[in-house]
């Protein structure tokens, strides 16, 4: 398979980025990683006429700490975030799931941004960032505009990004120390592989440390979108915790789960998959909740 | 025993260094001068009629040679054996899967040649098309060729012994159904060629190919060239598994417009259309009913299966007869009837793969004896022992086991797993399995009916008599064929292995059936031993004659002449020998009389040394229907126990130990052996536990590539404790036989056993994805 012809474009800032964005329109695509944009353009799936390269823009490739958030650039790859010790210390789900995205080979090129804008219902990243109520940075000459990131994704492969913009950082509250959160995917091999289900939880225990003061439950794979499960989360705020709750909650986030029948697995799998994962991740969140 | 000095040890392989740093040429690696780019156009329907093909457009491209379409090629036919050819080079009338070959075009560059391929128009008429066997036996289902009206490619109906009768005499008798899945072979290298038709009429095909002598023979055939001004060339090669041992529509279409051109053509399948030329493991749906005394002898089996083969025999008809016949061994058994079927459907065609035909067969029947064995209280490795083959023994359909170490094999990997210590104490969601298994060790015919030797070997000496090279047509795909006829030619000869060469994998350099069915280390291996003891039988009667000492009073070894009695004077050799090397600075000096001064001698006396070497099996197996199938000079075995862990609330197995017995006869290169036995394991488990070929219901492959269609990780990979198993295989070279194939028999039952032993259900269906195991362990749950 070859790729199509195409022009490119290596802006060194996010203002040049955003002014060849603009002035190209639909034509133009940002290329980050490239491990999905490259793979679709060879596919066919695509074949934008211009690719505008993110890489030579150091802003991009930063991870820094802001008054008590942690502001990650669009080209941090998959592999920076796995090795970070800013996203280890209190962030460590969303460094487990960068940890075991693709391949090394992958993570190399992968980039977080990347990740979200494809918007596969089965990625990696999304689930960790959305329980820990990340939220996205979309520029372009018009401007700036933040948003949760739990309400960018709009189906698979669509997001609110528009035409013009480009995500350029993703924005976490560091998460209270009472607070901590787990990442889980199911495949069928150890490695390189696309979650059938996957599962982030997040709580924040109390000053006592018994009872969940707040809880984020995301599931992969099993809607259009990665979806916070309300019911889950409802059963658990403002309860003590014991092992029957996780179990209550895990059917909860079942109930909520909208998994469909393909080649990879069954819908009936998946649901009852779900219910595992969020039991086994909220109990990964609470050992770290509690080791705090 | 015998004393060797080369083989037997831990050698380094000879393509280690060029493939560690990339200096290994594989064939897409190569440019010609002047050489275009092919491409071809492939049916996107599973089944249909061919109204008419437009090529106008994209013969006008710029760019473009040549387009060729079945009104070049012919309507040839040709396949893997003789008596089944039923394909053409280009499809005409109609086409039969999805990815069925219509035209090729040759460009200057590949661009240009796919821009062709899109312009080329073709009218359809979609006709009803059947992916199951069950749907292709229908009455009045589609026909996919006309000489099949049932769509049956073969039938194959055995019987040995009564298995009727014998059942009368039994105590149990047991009926399991079982199913696996189509492959994909996943080698890394996919299939790429260049064709080269020189103006004196000689065509070269450098190939990605298993075998460089079915390919050239099928190349003159279909392009109507004698078979001499064919040479197949074949680099380095990427893995090969079965899928690369017959010829390929794009090998064919590539010679077809080199020689059209007159031009170099290349050619490569994408991974896409590796999976579309498909050529790997069937599925097979396997009926098995056993029956047994109560003191767990086994009495008789009957076997049912049908196989759904796609739309070309390919190696069909070897396939369906060797799901029959390798389940005579390794246990003692007096009646076997066997029922095969092999049906066309409208998918890619399957063929050959790593245990070619037995795989599935001994995976249901080792998962069946477990259960027996259960079922008569007894533990299964008990329940082997007491039926196991041993050397001498010949099974009910004429296989003579010349030796077999399957019971050393069984004893090892009991001792080596700590079976004993595990078996039925291991906690809910761990589980212990074991299961055995035996292969051919080549092919005890060629595919076609010919007197042909299987290979034929030539040692040339250089002239300054340091070095020896082997000339051989046998295939280094990646198995280690070179390395090991470099040990094989080092030992006979009586040099040192880093003084030995290897040119191989060319027709130019002898016959050799090529790399498949396990024979290289047998066949060519026994070619190459002649060979190099001719050569060697030569250089010592030249030097018996000078020195006055009778040539059994000599020996070589080591690069050595060595003297059985009183060293005679050889004064006069070596000085002659150091004035021809006045200058050099490592002429023999104190030393013994070195390999290369009398090997120097020898051509100064007779001009070059050279000896060649042949081997083909001698008269071999039964005469019923379908006896050439699975009659080998010597048969390999092995046994396996795997130590698996299931989690139980998603159901994913994890294969976290593998002990691992195998009777190669002897090893020529300990190193090469283990490492085909981890390669047996690395294969199976992926069978076992992930691989599935699979197809929406237009016949489209949905997971046509290595990121969907899941072959194991590294991490997936358990470790593995080899044990290698020598029996001394009297018709083999040094006593060698087989390793390459037999060692993936044992590893899918182990694993189904050792599943079994954690998660107490059978499962009957590959693969044993996490969703399969977890089905079975909620309908195991919902029964109780």
């Amino acid at each position: 398979m070859l790729l199509p012809k195409f022009d490119y474009h290596e802006p060194l800032s996010v203002d040049e980025a955003c002014q060849i964005m603009s002035d190209l329109g639909e034509k133009a695509k940002p290329l980050a990683g490239g491990t999905d944009l490259i793979v679709n353009m060879k596919k066919k799936i695509l074949s934008p006429e211009h690719l505008v390269a993110l890489s030579r823009i150091e802003d991009l490739r930063k991870i820094e700490l802001l008054n008590g958030s942690v502001r990650i650039g669009a080209c941090v790859t998959a592999a920076e975030l796995a090795e970070s010790q800013e996203i280890k210390r209190g962030l460590g789900a969303l460094g487990q799931g960068a940890g075991i995205l693709g391949s090394p080979l992958i993570r190399n090129l992968a980039t977080v941004a990347g990740n979200l804008v494809s918007a596969r219902p089965a990625a990696d990243l999304p689930p960790p960032l959305m329980a820990y109520g990340a939220e996205v940075v979309l520029k372009s000459r018009r401007g700036e505009r933040t948003l949760p990131l739990e309400t960018f994704f709009q189906g698979p492969g669509q997001t609110l990004l528009e035409i013009d913009e480009i995500l350029t950082e993703i924005i976490i509250q560091r998460p209270p120390e009472s607070a901590g959160a787990g990442y889980i995917k199911l495949g069928t091999r150890k490695a390189l592989e696309i979650s059938l289900v996957n599962v982030a939880a997040y709580v924040a225990l109390d000053s006592s440390g018994t009872t969940i003061e707040a809880a984020r439950v995301v599931l992969g794979a099993v809607a259009p979108t990665p979806l916070r499960s309300p019911s889950a989360e409802k059963l658990l705020i403002g309860e003590k915790v014991d092992p029957s709750l996780f179990e209550k909650a895990g059917q909860a986030a079942a109930k909520d789960s909208r998994p469909i029948d393909d080649f990879r697995g069954s819908a009936q799998y998946r649901r009852d998959m779900v219910a595992v994962l969020t039991r086994r991740a909220l109990n990964m969140a609470l050992e770290q909740a509690r080791r705090a | 025993m015998t004393q060797y000095t080369v083989i037997n040890k831990r050698a380094p392989r000879l393509d280690a260094p060029d493939k560690s740093t990339g200096r290994a040429k594989y064939v897409d690696d190569m440019t010609l001068p002047g050489m275009l780019f092919g491409a071809l156009l492939q049916s996107p329907l599973a089944h249909a009629r061919i109204l008419n093909i437009d090529v106008s457009k994209a013969k006008r491209l710029p760019g473009v040679k040549a387009v060729v379409t079945a009104e070049d090629a012919g309507l040839i036919k040709y396949g893997v054996s003789p008596a089944r050819y039923d394909e053409t080079l280009f499809c005409h009338e109609k086409v039969r899967y999805v990815g069925d070959e219509i035209a090729a075009v040759a460009a200057v560059d590949l661009e240009t040649a796919l821009e062709a391929i899109s312009l080329i128009k073709v009218d359809y008429e979609e006709l009803p098309a059947v992916f199951t066997p069950e749907e292709a036996m229908a009455q009045g289902a589609p026909v996919i060729h006309e000489e099949y009206p049932g769509n049956v490619c073969a039938e194959v109906h055995q019987e040995f012994g009564d298995v009727e009768a014998a059942f009368q005499d039994c105590d149990l008798i047991r009926t399991d159904r079982f199913v696996n899945k189509r492959q994909d072979a996943a080698f890394l290298e996919p299939n790429g060629c260049i064709a080269d038709y020189d103006r004196f009429g000689n065509l070269t095909l450098y190939t990605s190919t298993q075998v460089p002598h079915y390919v050239q023979r099928t190349v003159a055939m279909v392009l109507k060239l004698p078979v001499g001004r064919v040479r197949v060339i074949k680099p380095y090669v990427g893995g090969g598994f079965g899928p690369k041992a017959a010829a390929n529509p794009m090998e064919l279409a590539a010679c077809l417009l080199s020689k059209k051109i007159g031009r170099p053509v290349k050619m490569n399948y994408s991974r896409e259309q590796v999976f579309l030329f498909s050529r790997a493991r069937h599925q097979f749906v396997h009926t098995l009913t056993t029956g047994v005394k109560k003191d767990g002898t086994i009495m008789a089996l009957k076997n049912e299966c049908y196989l759904e083969g796609g739309a070309y025999a390919s190696f069909g008809i070897a396939t369906v007869y060797y799901a029959g016949s390798l389940l005579a061994a390794p246990y003692r058994l007096a009646n076997m009837k066997y029922d095969g079927y092999r049906v066309y459907t409208n998918k890619p065609a399957c063929g050959a793969q790593r245990g070619h035909g037995g795989v599935a067969a001994r995976a249901a029947w080792e998962q069946q004896l477990d259960a027996i064995a259960e079922e008569l209280g007894m533990d299964p490795i008990e329940f082997r022992l007491k039926n196991v083959m041993s050397a001498g023994d010949i099974t009910c359909n004429d296989l003579n086991m010349s030796s077999f170490g399957m019971k050393d094999c069984i004893e090892a990997v009991k001792k080596g797993s700590g079976w004993s210590e595990k078996k039925g104490k291991m906690p809910k969601g761990k589980g212990i399995g074991m299961a055995c298994g035996f292969f051919v060790s080549g092919a005890g015919y060629p595919i076609y009916r010919s007197d042909t030797y299987h290979a034929t070997v030539t040692v040339k000496l250089s002239e300054d008599g340091g070095t020896a090279t082997v000339y051989t047509g046998a295939a280094e795909i990646g198995q280690g064929s070179d390395t090991t006829m470099a040990l094989i030619a080092a030992e006979a000869l009586g040099v040192r292995y880093e003084d030995v060469r290897v040119a191989s994998g060319d027709t130019e350099y002898g016959i050799d059936l090529g790399a498949y069915s396990s024979r290289t280390t047998l066949m060519t291996g026994h070619a190459t031993k002649e060979a190099a003891e001719s050569v060697k039988r030569q250089v010592l009667q030249v030097l018996g004659d000078r020195l006055k000492v009778p040539v059994d009073q000599m020996d070589i070894k080591n690069g050595y002449i060595v003297f059985k009695g009183e060293t005679p004077d050889f004064s006069s050799i070596r000085t002659a020998y150091i004035k021809e090397h006045r200058g050099w600075t490592d002429n023999p000096d104190e030393e013994p009389l070195t390999f290369r001064e009398a090997a120097r001698l020898a051509y100064l006396e007779k001009g070059t040394i050279v000896g060649t070497g042949k081997y083909k099996p001698g008269k071999l197996g039964g005469k019923y229907k379908g006896a050439a199938v699975g009659t080998s000079p010597a048969y390999g075995c092995s046994a396996q126990v795997a130590e698996v862990s299931v989690d139980m609330e998603t159901g994913k197995v994890s294969v976290e130990r593998v002990t691992d017995a195998h009777d190669c006869g002897f090893a020529i290169n300990r190193t090469s052996v283990e490492g085909q036995m981890e390669g047996s394991v690395s294969m199976g488990l992926g069978e076992a536990l992930l691989e599935e070929v699979k197809f929406d219901e237009k016949g489209n492959i949905l997971n046509a590539n290595l990121a969907e269609y899941k072959i194991p990780t590294c991490l997936d990979m358990p470790n593995v404790k080899s044990l290698i198993v020598e029996s001394n295989e009297p018709n083999g070279p040094f006593g060698a036989k087989e390793v390459g194939e037999g060692a993936i028999m044992p590893t899918i039952p182990a694993i189904l056993n050792a599943v079994y032993d954690a998660i107490g259900v059978r499962i009957n269906e590959l693969p044993l994805t996490p969703e399969r195991v977890y089905m079975a362990i909620r309908r195991k749950k919902g029964k109780q």
